[in-house]
């Protein structure tokens, strides 16, 4: 059994410049008997990442983010993800949750790609006896190679990724939460990494996918939800999302071929 | 009540502080892998490695100590493993203090895509410093033993309460600077300089017997970083510390994890926002 709660969860990044040094927060504290409180909180520039969102999933849930740049997927994710603190709001949770944002595991870029992984697979809560147990699997899946062996520093783009994505095939979580950038590496890697989101999509009770890649959606997802400006817009079956997604897209940068 | 009970298994999604710390000392299998990977890195295509450190250590204490034992009428056999003893602990605080500032700086791109205990960065920073000091202490004991075996003997062992006491301090001082750094980007210009300042005031080079008086009470009594100097320092040269050295250890140790605590409480969901 695993559950997802997201009950009215507002966040908001304050944005810190030069005007928030340690100076200026002395200053604030030294001037704090005139200027209220109030007045000091309107001066804080902050961006509104996700707004009074609402999100229940439960097992079996595969739920696929879309949206704009900047609707709020990414964040959202975080915040799932228990990385960003909600500013106003509360997550509930059950289950074990991994997540997987950005497939290049920049631990550092002259370790080999056997001590990335393992030190990737060890954040991610595995023991280090665990993670070298998995590395057959590792190998076969990423099929990197003697590559391993050398530092990360020497793999190209693709290589990569298909040694960050080798991570997913080892995690054994209920709730997998994952962001777009699967859609990079070869052709064929692609098509087996998609293969394997499935699968893993199986295993794990609850996957929530953010992704601009609508076949990847449709294939993985059983369920997607439209985000605008921080909110949930709609959540519904996969093809309708997806056309409304599409609508509201050709609305907003209309066809010269279309008049 | 109905409310809680519908929630059944469901927990919060929130990591308190003493969640965060707790669950990072029990991962020491990932700090000790992240704190040596990092040793790694740095001695990366270098022969001797971590050596490095203690041979320039050593090159600085031989010059030095010839400056010191003219300047305050010290012997060689008197002056040269305070000076060394002394420096060995003083670059491991220093160290320490310093590599705080930048202990949420320079991993935000660990915790910016996945949840981690912040704690287990700051056990990585005190074990990896730890490694190297031992690397220092090796070179010293061998070279005492060989030179001077007068300077080893039992009151060594109380090295071992002096080192614990310095690793469970510079745990609150990297989680309160690295939040304070990430913040407040002036506070590591500021530690900076204090740290500089505090090599010359704190009898690290000189011997404190020759301060008498009002300064004696600052810069050596009241000075904090003296007693913790103290604490290794004296055991190294085969005496045991002094009491008044542990007082003020606790008392700082108290202060300290007390104000962390509170303040990782308070802060510790903040510090993703600040980087």
């Amino acid at each position: 059994m695993a559950k997802i709660l997201v009950e009215n969860v507002d966040l908001d990044f304050p944005i810190y410049g030069m005007q928030r040094s340690l100076r200026r927060a002395l200053f604030q504290n030294a001037a704090g008997g005139f200027i209220n409180k109030k007045d000091l909180q309107h001066r804080r520039v902050t961006v509104t990442a996700l707004t009074r969102l609402s999100l229940q999933l439960n097992d079996g849930d595969r739920l696929g983010l879309v949206g704009h740049n900047g609707a709020g997927k990414s964040s959202l994710l975080k915040v799932l993800a228990g990385i960003y603190h909600p500013t106003r709001g509360k997550v509930w949770v059950d289950g074990k949750i991994s997540s997987l944002f950005e497939l290049a595991l920049n631990i550092d870029i002259d370790d080999t790609g056997y001590e990335t992984i393992v030190t990737a697979g060890m954040m991610h809560g595995l023991t280090q006896s665990e993670m070298e147990g998995k590395i057959p699997e590792i190998e076969r899946f990423s099929e990197l190679g003697d590559y391993l062996s050398l530092p990360v520093r020497t793999y190209s783009m693709g290589m990569t990724t298909r040694l960050g994505f080798s991570l997913a095939t080892v995690l054994d979580p209920e709730i997998l939460l994952l962001d777009e950038g699967i859609g990079a590496g070869d052709a064929r890697f692609t098509e087996r990494a998609s293969r394997r989101l499935q699968e893993l999509a199986v295993q794990s009770a609850i996957l929530v996918l953010a992704s601009h890649t609508d076949d990847l959606i449709r294939a993985i997802c059983n369920k997607a939800a439209l985000m605008n400006s921080g909110r949930i817009v709609k959540i519904g079956p996969v093809e309708e999302i997806l056309l409304e997604y599409h609508d509201e897209k050709a609305r907003l940068e209309p066809q010269p071929a279309a008049g | 009540m109905a409310e809680i009970e519908n929630r059944g298994r469901l927990r919060l999604l929130v990591t308190t502080g003493a969640e965060d710390l707790l669950h990072g000392l029990q991962r020491y299998d990932l700090w000790s892998r992240i704190g040596f990977m990092e040793i790694k890195r740095r001695y990366r295509r270098t022969l001797i490695g971590p050596f490095w450190s203690t041979i320039s250590l050593a090159v600085f204490i031989t010059i030095m100590s010839t400056v010191g034992v003219g300047l305050w009428k010290q012997s060689v056999r008197e002056y040269m493993p305070f000076l060394a003893s002394g420096m060995m602990v003083w670059l491991l605080i220093s160290i320490m203090i310093s590599e705080s500032c930048t202990l949420f700086i320079n991993s935000q791109h660990l915790f910016s895509r996945m949840r981690i205990d912040y704690s287990i960065l700051a056990f990585a920073l005190v074990w990896r410093n730890l490694v190297g000091f031992l690397h220092n202490l090796a070179a010293y004991l061998l070279v005492a033993i060989l030179a001077l075996p007068g300077l080893v003997n039992f009151s060594l062992l109380w090295m071992i309460p002096g080192l614990f006491l310095i690793a469970a301090n510079a745990v609150w001082v990297a989680l309160l600077l690295g939040m304070a750094c990430v913040r407040f980007r002036d506070v590591q210009q500021l530690v900076v300089s204090l740290l500089q300042i505090s090599m010359f005031v704190t009898p690290v080079f000189w011997p404190p017997h020759l301060l008498t008086g009002t300064t004696r009470l600052i810069f050596v009594q009241l000075n904090p970083l003296y007693s913790f100097i103290e604490i290794v320092r004296a055991p190294l040269l085969g005496h045991a510390p002094t009491l008044s050295s542990y007082i003020m250890v606790a008392a700082v140790t108290l202060i300290g994890w007390l104000v962390t605590f509170n303040a990782f409480s308070t802060f510790r969901k903040r510090i993703a926002f600040w980087v």
